[in-house]
């Protein structure tokens, strides 16, 4: 098969039945859905299957893929999809915490100090990162995906407001809200690392 | 202060409003005084840096890849796609 060929053919190809196609697909994507599936469950055992049983949905249901959206945001919504149900189907690791609006009377008042450069042998090192993990693990699952779609996968708004079949304006407030949560939990960790 | 446009944009983002809209000119005005905003958004950018940052130390383990591609029947085809 042609090498780089764009993927709108490479759909086209694996809709025919064309394996190395499909097979190409696979290698494009999988990365990205194991992260997916990683960040969503906070298991590499769920992942792997969140990875798994994305792939075998899209390769009997590719042929029912009609093009209106773009093949990412189709093989994503499975994905998410997979994930979400998975994590249904579990007891919850952490008791989720309310989430608000960021405090602007806040950060209006008080002196705003700046977090240093960042160190990333610090987050490199594997109890923060199980601290970053254990983080984003207790936002509930409706602000996570979101971050996830958005900020780590670099998905626009509207790719993610398609993909959870929200409004945009609902991904802009859920995602101000998770980032919010994070950098407040993040400030605590940082700050206890450096006097550590 | 000067006024940095990255931040502004990245404000107005979570508005959902273009540059020049009426809400953005509000937001220019204060940003050019107002050192606590721009911390805040900072703050904002290195937290999801440092989220990228951990997910990009974390590769897809080789044996789930194999695992795979026999659980799709298309073990036989990575070589050539690899290559």
């Amino acid at each position: 098969m042609e090498n780089n060929l764009p993927e709108e053919q490479l759909v086209i190809r694996a809709k025919q039945g064309d394996r190395t196609a499909l097979s190409q697909l696979v290698i494009d994507y999988s990365s990205r859905i194991y992260h997916l599936g990683l960040r969503l469950s906070g298991n590499r055992q769920d992942a792997e299957d969140i990875l798994q049983e994305t792939f075998m949905i899209m390769v009997k249901k590719i042929g029912q893929f009609q093009g209106k959206s773009s093949f990412y945001t189709w093989l994503y919504r499975i994905a998410v999809n997979v994930g979400l149900r998975k994590l249904k189907s579990k007891p919850r690791r952490y008791d989720h915490i309310s989430i608000n609006d960021p405090d602007f009377e806040r950060i209006s008042a008080e002196t705003a100090h700046e977090w240093p450069q960042l160190d990333f042998e610090i987050i490199n090192d594997s109890r923060f990162r199980q601290k970053l993990d254990r983080l984003i693990e207790q936002l509930p699952e409706k602000y996570r995906t979101v971050f996830i779609l958005r900020d780590l996968h670099e998905l626009s708004t509207e790719d993610t407001s398609r993909i959870l079949q929200i409004t945009p304006s609902n991904t802009k407030i859920r995602l101000m809200r998770a980032r919010n949560f994070l950098k407040e939990h993040l400030e605590n960790m940082l700050k206890a690392e450096v006097l550590t | 202060m000067k006024l940095n446009e990255d931040l502004l944009r990245e404000i107005c983002e979570y508005m959902g409003s273009d540059l020049n809209s009426a809400p953005c000119k509000i937001i220019r005005e204060h940003m050019e005084a107002c050192h606590n905003c721009e911390v805040y958004v900072d703050k904002i950018k290195k937290t999801v840096e440092i989220y990228r940052f951990a997910d990009q130390q974390e590769k897809i383990p080789d044996k789930i890849s194999k695992k795979l591609f026999a659980c799709l029947n298309l073990d036989d085809l990575t070589k050539t796609c690899d290559q």
